[in-house]
């Protein structure tokens, strides 16, 4: 290799190794405060394969509290101060799988025009039925196990419900975004944004049944901030 | 001249189609409109299977086909035995109302219940009901045989059975836009739900004027009282499941039967009163 080439090598190997350091990751936790309220099970009894699945009845999911104090599935993402910033679409597909009767991830982000893969590993039938507003709504009979359909969205869009008509239990909420800075808690209840450029932001943290909250943050290069959303139920 | 077995053939329309309106009820409140995706087959096939929310509107569907048959027979037996112009053409417009209900249903599906759809839809549904009941009165010995007793006393009652249908057509297509708005305008449906009510007990106190307005009406007042009375409660039942208590992933099975049982009363109120209305009016037209 000639010496032009190897330092142009170098200077990309440098520029991709580096940019990430520099830039700032949030973390955090969503608390929740209060009684988790009681639910009763849903009886799958309407799909004898749902039913031999869940043969003692579905936990309703929209209200997960973890055993530490957090709250399950919330979005949370970066709603203001990337409008002047351009972020490409991953190439990667989201993975979104219907799954012993319930949808897999419950919450998740995406981005405008990135790939939703949308599975069906069930023995039985489901529809997925997208209720965008901003979007093109969908709905899409999935009958067969092992069925894939590819979709994309057009425009950012917080919320989208995702439901399946055929299973009323079975819903997921999906975050359009132009940009990938978003995450959702798990069974810890902690969120982690990676990779944010600096700069001043207002973070929401978004909950099907809790709601919304903003904060402000601002970031500098190679920061590692900490914040924490309560929810009270 | 009085036709027995196409009497009775209507009554049996009349019947299939009240199930069709609860079937239709019972989709909207299990949230099944779109748990079949494509139209008029289902998944592409005439049988798909029967689970979860296909059942309520695969079901619904084929009532409505059943209905769409039965109602042609009955167009075709008109356009060939009726003598009355009026009536066949009735009986032309109840066919056409039963292709149109069929249409906007595949609409409903194919473009994702778009509201103004949906809700023709379920008013088209109700008012087809209440035109087979006209149908029926209309067919009937009371009505082909009998000739009318004018009384002066039923003008004014005649008046108020029109008002009170009035009302009750604008309670369906309010109580339709609640249910397919996902609950917008409660507050309008509950306002003109007490204006039927207080008609129903209007109705009630007229029709016990004098003895020849109770003998044909007092009987019919009655009845509409008490559905009347029936869908306050069966309303009240459906607005404490849908806003007073904590909303769940799934309807309860509860709640399902409440706004069930309260759409398709409805359908049963503006039936009768579009009958005793018609009664009511042809017994006091002048002579």
């Amino acid at each position: 290799m000639n010496r032009r080439a190897f330092l142009l090598a170098l200077s990309f190997l440098i520029t991709t190794a580096v940019t990430p350091v520099f830039a700032a990751t949030l973390t955090g936790k969503v608390l929740f405060e209060g009684q988790a309220p009681e639910a009763d099970l849903i009886t799958a009894d309407a799909d004898p394969n749902c039913a031999l699945l869940h043969p003692d009845g579905i936990t309703p999911d929209d209200v997960i509290v973890n055993d530490n104090g957090t709250l399950k599935n919330v979005f949370v993402y970066v709603k203001e101060g990337l409008e002047d910033q351009t972020f490409e679409a991953p190439k990667t597909p989201v993975q979104f799988d219907q799954h012993g009767c319930m949808y897999t991830p419950k919450v998740f982000g995406i981005m405008v025009g990135q790939t939703l893969e949308i599975t069906n590993s069930d023995d039985t039938l489901h529809n997925v039925h997208s209720l965008a507003e901003v979007n093109k709504a969908f709905n899409l009979g999935m009958p067969l196990k092992g069925m894939k359909i590819k979709k994309t969205f057009d425009k950012p869009e917080v919320m989208i419900k995702i439901k399946c008509d055929v299973h009323p239990w079975m819903g997921a909420y999906c975050g359009v975004l132009t940009h990938p800075f978003h995450s959702v808690t798990g069974d810890d209840g902690s969120f982690t944004i990676a990779d944010l450029p600096a700069g001043t932001y207002t973070l929401e943290a978004w909950h099907e049944k809790y709601g919304t909250q903003t904060q402000e943050v601002t970031v500098a290069d190679g920061d590692a901030s900490e914040l924490t959303f309560q929810f009270k139920g | 001249m009085y036709d027995r077995a196409r009497h009775l053939y209507l009554k049996l329309l009349l019947a299939a189609t009240f199930v069709l309106i609860a079937a239709g009820g019972l989709v909207t409140s299990t949230g099944s409109g779109l748990s079949v995706p494509d139209w008029p087959l289902s998944y592409g096939q005439y049988f798909p299977p029967m689970v979860g929310g296909i059942r309520y509107e695969h079901t619904h569907r084929v009532i409505a086909g059943t209905v769409g048959l039965l109602t042609l027979v009955y167009t075709l037996w008109s356009l060939v035995v009726e003598r009355r112009v009026w009536m066949r053409r009735l009986a032309l417009l109840a066919f056409a109302s039963v292709v149109a209900q069929a249409i906007l249903g595949g609409l409903t599906v194919l473009y994702l219940l778009p509201l103004p759809v949906s809700v023709t839809h379920a008013c088209l549904g109700q008012s087809f009901f209440a035109l087979l009941a006209l149908l029926a009165l209309f067919s009937s010995r009371e009505w082909t045989q009998t000739r009318p007793a004018h009384s002066d006393d039923l003008g004014s009652l005649g008046r108020l059975f029109a008002i009170t249908t009035g009302f009750v057509f604008a309670q369906l297509v309010l109580g339709a836009y609640v249910r397919h708005s996902g609950g917008s305008g409660v507050v309008p449906h509950i306002v003109v739900g007490l204006l039927v009510a207080l008609h129903a007990l209007l109705l009630l106190l007229r029709s016990g004027k004098s003895p020849s307005v109770s003998a044909a009406f007092q009987g019919p007042c009655l009845v509409i009282g008490a559905l009347v009375l029936g869908q306050v409660f069966l309303g009240f039942g459906a607005f404490a499941y849908k806003y007073l208590m904590p909303a769940q992933q799934a309807a309860r099975p509860a709640e399902v039967l409440l706004a069930t049982a309260h759409q398709t009363n409805g359908a049963l109120i503006l039936a009768v009163l579009a009958y005793q209305t018609a009664r009511c009016l042809r017994l006091c037209s002048p002579r």
